[in-house]
Parts: C-alpha cells; structure tokens; sequence
C-alpha cells in the first residue's frame, strides 16, 4: 500500500472513531465514499471503464484477441490480468516501485476470477482446440487514495460487462476452417458478466472493522480480509493480508459483513451499468472533464 | 449501510462561475510591461528590457516591484508565519518538519519549549530524549522564525500556543487558499479548534480544556473523544474540504458559515458532490451579504 | 516474460505431455464406503513427518513430509539489513516460497512465477504476527521454503514447517504457526488434500467446490492466515475455517515435540 504517516494521536483518533462508527469523515462503518462510473471511455479498445472512488482513480481498459487455446483447456477461452501503477499516481511507483502492489492486485483479481460461474470462459472458445479469444485486461492506477483492491474489481466488473467481441464466423471447407469477421460493428458478442465478483476489503481497525477504508485509515490497519464476493452472495476468492491477526469470532464477524456489503454493491454496480446502457444514445462523455 | 454509486455523466457538474473579468492574468512569457522603472520580483523575468511572466497567475504591483503570484504553488514561507507541519525525521539538535514547501522545514532543539514550559539551556539528555518529545509522523504547529537563503525554514514553537497536536484530524489545502489574518487558531462556537496554517495544512480538533494547553501537548489525552465532539470535527473537516474544492478562501468566517449552512444534512451526505454545491453557494451568498 | 540468459533453455515453448491426454471425466472423490482414493475418511489427515536442523549452515530449518509433500525450508538470520530504508524500530521478515521445477506434474519454470510470489506474501503474512520483531530492530530474517515434491496442501505444509523453521533458529516467537487445509465438495469437507482432490477451476463448476487454508496460532487462537478459491457460500466458509483451525490445534503438539526432541539432541551432544 502506499504509506501515509500518522501520529499516535492521530492514530487514536481514528481507532475510536471505527469503534463510535464514525469514522473521520463522518461515514459509518460500513459506508462506501462516493463512486463515479464511466464506461466507454477509450475508443480503441473492446471496452473500458474509469472510476473514481473519492480520491481513487482507476482506468480499465480490455482487449480481446485471438490466439491458439492451451492443451490443457482445448475448450475455453482465457481472461489475463495486468496491473499498472502509474508514477503518475504516486512518485514512490516510480520505476519498479509499485510492482509488488500490482502484483499482487492482479493475483487477486485473477483468482477472484478464476470460477466457472464468474465468465464462462467456453463463450470464449472459437475452434475447439485450435482458436479462442484471449480477454486481457489491463488495470491503469491513476490516483491512489485508498482501497485498491475494491475500485480496481468494480473497475474491472464494469469494464467487462462494457466489452464487445467481434462476432465471428467458423466455416469448414474441405478441412480448412475459415473464420469469417463480421463486418457490422453493432455485431457483436457481450459478455454475461452478472455473476463477476467485486472485492470487498474489511479493514481491521482497533477491535471494529471498516470497509473502504481511506489512506489514513489504512495506515491504522494491521490485517484486513479481502473477499471477491458475487451477487449470489458466494466468495470466489478470499486473503488475508497484513502483519497482524484476526481473533477467531472477529472473522464470522467480518464475513458476515462483507457478504451484506458485497452483495449490495454488486447490485448497485448492476443497476447503475444497466440504466447506462439504455441510455447509450442520449449520453454525452465526461470524460476527464470535471 | 449504503453504497452510493452513479454515472459520472448523470452527476452535477461544478458550474463555471461568473468571475469578475480579471484583467492582471498572465501566462508564461507574456509582457506585463516593457517600463525598466520597475522591480523584478518572483514569478517574473527580463528579457530585452521588458518585464515577462515566468509563471500562470495574477500580477501584483507593491510601488516599484513587480511579481506574479501563481495560483498553485508549493509553500513560500514567510517570517511570522503560522504553519502546521509534520515531522519526518530526527537530527542532531534538530528535526526535519513536512511543511509542504520546496525543501524541508528545520525545527532546532533550542527553538522548542521543553515540557513543562521550562525555558532552560538545552543538556544532552534533552538531546538523547529527542525522539521521545517529538518522533517521526508527530504533527506540530509553529511559527516561521526565519527564512534561510535557500528557501527553507527555520521554525519555532517557543509560546505556549504552539506544539505538539493531539487528536484530530489533518486536512491538506492548497496554501493561496488560506486567507491571511491576525490569527490563524480560531476556538469555533461549535467547540472545535481549527487551526489554519498558512502552509494550506488545517488542523481541526475538539477544543480542549486549559491544562493541556500548559503543557505545550507533550503529555497526550489518548481517551476517546465523545461521539458528538467527533461529529463536529467530521463536519467541519468536510467544509475544510468543500471549500478548498470550490476554491473558496478558507478563513474562520467562510469556515463557520459553510457549516451552519450544512447543519440541515447529515454528516456523511456532504461528500456527495451536489450537496457540497449546495452548501457552498448557501455560504457564498451569505459571504456577499456581508461584504455589502 | 524475462528469461535466465545463464541457462541453455530448451525448445522455446515445451508442452507436457500430459497436456494432450484425453481429458478425464472428474473421478469421484471418494467411493461408496465415503473413503478417498487413498483410503482415508474425509476428516482424516496424512501422518507428519517433522523434523529440526537438516540444513547445517542455516541459522535453522525443518523439513516437513506429510505423504507426497515434502516440504524444506531454512532460516537465514537476523542480520543486518542490506537495503535500508526508513528508520524503523522493528525488525524485517523476508519469505521466499519456491515450488522446485520438477516438485509438480507439469515442470515449473525456473523463476518465481505468480503463484509462488503469492504464496510468499501469504507466508511472510502468516508468520509476522507470530514473530517478536521489535526484538531485532535494524535486523532482517530471511525465511527460504522449497517445496521439493507436491501433493497437495503445499501452502499449510509450509507454514507450519517454516515456523517450527524460526523456532529452530532461536527466533523470539509469541507462537508457533501451523497450517491446514480443506477441500469443499459440496457439503463434505476433505480435509488435507492430496494434489488430485484440490481445487482447480477447470473440473469443477458447481457451487461450494473450492479451497480453504487456515493458518493459526494455536495457544492465542488467533488465524494470521487465511485464504481460500473456487465459489464457496458464506456459511461454508465459515465450517470450513473453524474445522481447519480445529485441525491446526491438534497440529501443535506434533510441532511441539518435534522441537523439544531436538533441544533434547542438542544438550545430549553438547554435554
């Protein structure tokens, strides 16, 4: 995480403040800052998505492309993680300073991912064997300003549920196949991405736990539990991190939040993606412009 | 709970105000004045004998100076200046203080008051028990002593008012928008003390009763404040911080008005973006009313 | 991908050939008698081996075999820091996992790939809260763990074979750390998996298939790990921990004479 220093006093403070749930800008414990969304921002890539959590600002851009499928899955299609902590976000990224960071944000995005259920990676698959579409998705961090892991999954999430894949054709003739790109750019496949997990991280401050916790608030926190939670309200992925430790009892308490918390900011994300796609024609791009 | 997510094309877009037409705003290379009877000042070169801007900003014109006060700076520090800073490292006899300007701040071991008030030659035991007053990440307010020839500061804590800070909350402005006044700790109705250092670094935390203040903060209150307190600090926190997005200038006045008028929302709501609206035109009304 | 430009690489790109094998229909995991493939019942864990002091040079080390796994690990240190940053009163743990290139089916790469870097930093994070590091300040401890054949379960075995590890090397600890780890399948729990049983994406696509790993400190009952994959509903999870972390408590005495077995040595020889 990138480090803020705190006094003790300061610490304090805000160690009472999870415990009163309130917190430093009066949010509850169990209140997210406000969220903007954007898809579509980046004309050249299959879809993309920026948001902006509070201070937070991440750009997510995917590309699909073909390529040969792998021996072990001749029938499935690939999802590829890359993270990229922009130096202009913070000097300390600076060259390879923030590789641990995006190594391990996009672990946990691909792991999260990692389940049938989340995208059917079979809908990827164009010759059985031979051909598939590879979905890269590349996480750009542009401001760090707290919670990572959950902006850059709902990023991620809405970029997704963005993309287009272009509609192909499989002839076979004479034991050649044939792929054949449709010419409409309105042809063109979505991905189903309802079931797509976002990651919600409860932050262990004190003896309470606080999700999207602020930079501060970060630099109060031992050990925090990550979960990649589904609508359904299963857990795709789950981690620990942190150099501190969780009371046995304090985890059924910090589970039980984050399936409520997870389940509905996947609804929220759903809703709030939906009414923009209906909308697609009156929408004017914001953009960068604030 | 509650997550609040929306379509940045459906959210409220700060309206570009009418600001009065400003006819001293100059960029990078423009010639503010090509008579050689005046005197350069910062922001400002010569060329060709005539005066251009070096930077973005408004010109002022103290009798024969010129210069350029741009609107986005890193600190400039001034003698006399009151400022918030945070400690990053510890010296020999002295330590280095974040104050938001170009180089680092210095805070000698002879410019502090010892715990206890006591204005006494400084041992070395004092020099051995450095860490233990003041430790890396430990915030103080200060005043500028003096200004070195490179830029950086020489601060001092020597009054009572000045020290170590305690619980509360540290909010990070830009300094051009802290309005300079006679004084800059204010002890708000509302039972908070803000302290607006004009290093844009604002401190705001409960109003604390007289026995701390005599110790310069040295010994610190590490019980917990009560709800309601925390709830004021919340809310004056988030006025600091909506009026810096406005760009509005940050002074007890402006302070106490934005929350009086953010008394009618709960506390958490004034960080969605048309409610900081809101508030802020209910507050720069009022600001206008009173300078008629 | 950065390659090692000091080896003599193979074939640029080499396949397994396990990888052409007719995929097999998921076998079932346990039979009629609800035993599994290699006999055990569902809650039933592989023996332990543990064992202190196998690397001579290192400050300490244990190799820990439960059946197919078989993990080694040594502990380097304190030592001074090499690359100072900030000034910090506490001392710093560095972990290094490494499955060795012939550990699994498939041959691994030489470089740490992903998944391992992953597994460092569960690592180093399920032992921090463990160690005393205010008690070597300045100072760094490097903890190397090699997984030298897999069969499951690599992640719990190091946990606990690193911390027995630490203890060995005199490492002032609040607790040991053991590890567990369960497979979900539908409403059963496999404990201690072998590498067939766990977890993979491809096989399984029902609800509440997944993998669990506990990492506690038995005498504080506090978990410093904890990690699982695959779609697991809430009040699975929640089972799946508490029988792990049951697990890992009866762990403890395993560790616990381990190490007392080898102080006993220790005295033996230097009397």
């Amino acid at each position: 995480m990138v480090d803020v220093q705190l006094s003790d006093a300061e610490k304090t403070y805000i160690i009472h403040g999870a415990q009163d749930n309130l917190r430093e800008d009066g949010r509850g414990c169990e209140d997210y800052r406000h969220l903007e969304i954007e898809t579509s921002v980046v004309s050249t890539t299959s879809g993309s998505a920026k948001i902006r959590l509070a201070n937070t600002e991440i750009l997510v851009g995917v590309k699909v492309e073909l390529g040969e499928t792998s021996p072990e899955n001749p029938d499935k299609g690939r999802i590829e993680f890359f993270v990229d902590c922009s130096a202009n976000a913070t000097p300390e990224f600076e060259g390879r300073g923030g590789e641990d960071l995006a190594n391990e944000i996009s672990n946990m995005l691909a792991r999260a991912y990692d389940c049938p259920s989340c995208l059917d990676m079979r809908k990827l698959c164009v010759v059985e064997g031979k051909k598939c579409w590879i979905v890269y998705v590349d996480v750009l961090l542009l401001e760090c300003g707290g919670s990572l892991f959950d902006a850059s999954s709902i990023a991620v999430k809405a970029a997704l549920y963005n993309t287009s894949i272009p509609r192909l054709t499989v002839t076979h003739d004479e034991g050649h196949t044939e792929l054949e790109l449709s010419d409409d750019p309105y042809d063109v496949q979505r991905l189903d991405v309802y079931n797509s997990p976002c990651i919600v991280t409860l932050s262990k401050i004190g003896h309470s736990h606080v999700v999207d916790a602020s930079q501060k608030e970060e630099a109060c926190c031992l050990a925090r539990l990550m979960l990649a939670v589904t609508d359904k309200g299963c857990v795709t992925a789950m981690k620990k991190e942190g150099s501190g430790s969780f009371d046995v009892s304090s985890i059924e308490d910090m589970l039980e939040t984050g399936k409520k918390v997870g389940q509905s900011l996947n609804k929220s994300l759903m809703e709030v993606l939906v009414s923009e796609d209906r909308n697609m024609k009156k929408k004017y791009m914001t953009g960068y412009l604030r | 709970m509650a997550v609040d997510i929306r379509l940045a094309s459906t959210c409220v877009r700060l309206k570009p105000e009418s600001i009065d037409e400003l006819t001293n705003l100059v960029t990078p290379g423009d010639v503010i004045t090509s008579d050689t009877g005046f005197m350069r000042g910062h922001g400002t070169f010569m060329e060709d004998g005539k005066h251009h801007a070096s930077v973005a900003g408004v010109v002022q014109r103290v009798n024969k100076l010129i210069c350029v006060k741009p609107l986005k700076t890193r600190y400039n520090g001034e003698v006399g200046d009151i400022v918030v800073g945070r400690i990053i490292e510890v010296g020999m006899k002295r330590w280095k203080v974040d104050t938001h300007s170009k180089l680092d701040s210095v805070l000698m071991l002879s410019s502090v008051n010892l715990p206890g008030g006591e204005l006494r030659r400084r041992s070395e035991e004092d020099e051995k028990l450095m860490r233990y007053y003041l430790k890396e990440g430990d915030l103080i307010s200060a005043e500028v002593q003096s200004v070195f020839n490179d830029g950086s500061l020489s601060l001092h804590t020597r009054s009572l008012k000045y020290g170590k800070l305690g619980q509360g909350s540290l909010y990070l402005v830009s300094p051009s928008l802290i309005k300079r006044r006679k004084t800059h700790f204010h002890n708000l109705p509302c039972g908070v003390t803000v302290i607006l250092g004009n290093n844009g670094y604002v401190w705001v935390c409960p109003t604390e009763g007289e026995v701390s203040e005599q110790t310069g903060g040295y010994e610190q209150n590490f019980e917990p404040v009560v709800r309601a307190d925390r709830e004021v600090v919340a809310r004056i926190g988030n006025c600091v911080q909506s009026l810096a997005d406005h760009r509005m200038m940050l002074f007890d006045t402006s302070i106490l008005y934005t929350y009086e008028a953010s008394l009618k929302f709960p506390v958490k709501d004034m960080m969605k973006p048309e409610v900081k609206t809101e508030v802020i035109d209910l507050a720069r009304q009022r600001l206008e009313r009173d300078g008629t | 991908m950065p390659t090692d430009t000091r080896r003599i690489t193979g074939p640029e790109s080499s396949v397994s050939p396990y990888s052409f094998c007719k995929i097999q229909e998921p076998q079932p995991l346990f039979n009629s008698q609800d035993l599994r493939k290699d006999g055990r019942k569902c809650d039933q864990v592989r023996p332990i081996f543990l064992k202190t002091g196998v690397v001579s040079k290192a400050q300490g080390s244990a190799y820990l075999e439960q059946d197919g796994t078989k993990v080694i690990c040594a502990v380097y240190g304190p030592r001074a820091v090499i690359k100072k940053e900030e000034f910090s009163m506490k001392g710093q743990l560095r972990c290094d996992f490494k499955y060795t290139t012939f550990s699994c089916k498939y041959r691994r790469q030489y470089q740490q790939d992903n998944e391992e870097k992953d597994y460092s930093v569960q690592l180093l994070e399920a032992l921090e809260p463990a160690v005393l590091l205010h008690k070597f300040p300045k100072a760094q401890v490097n903890i190397y763990v090699t997984v030298l054949q897999n069969d499951g379960s690599a992640l719990a075995a190091s946990i606990t074979c690193s911390s027995v590890a630490l203890c060995d090397a005199g490492i002032e600890m609040y607790d040991l750390v053991t590890g567990c780890s369960t497979r979900l399948a539908g409403d059963r729990l496999l404990l201690d998996p072998c590498k067939h049983e766990e977890y993979s994406s491809k096989e399984h696509s029902e609800v509440n298939n997944g993998s669990v790993t506990v990492g506690l400190m038995p005498s504080l009952n506090q978990i410093s790990a904890v990690t699982s994959s695959g779609e697991i509903q809430f009040e699975h999870l929640k089972k799946a921990i508490n029988k792990c972390s049951e697990i890992c408590v009866q762990l403890y005495p395993v560790c616990q004479q381990s190490l007392s077995k080898s102080v006993k040595e220790n005295i033996k020889e230097n009397t």
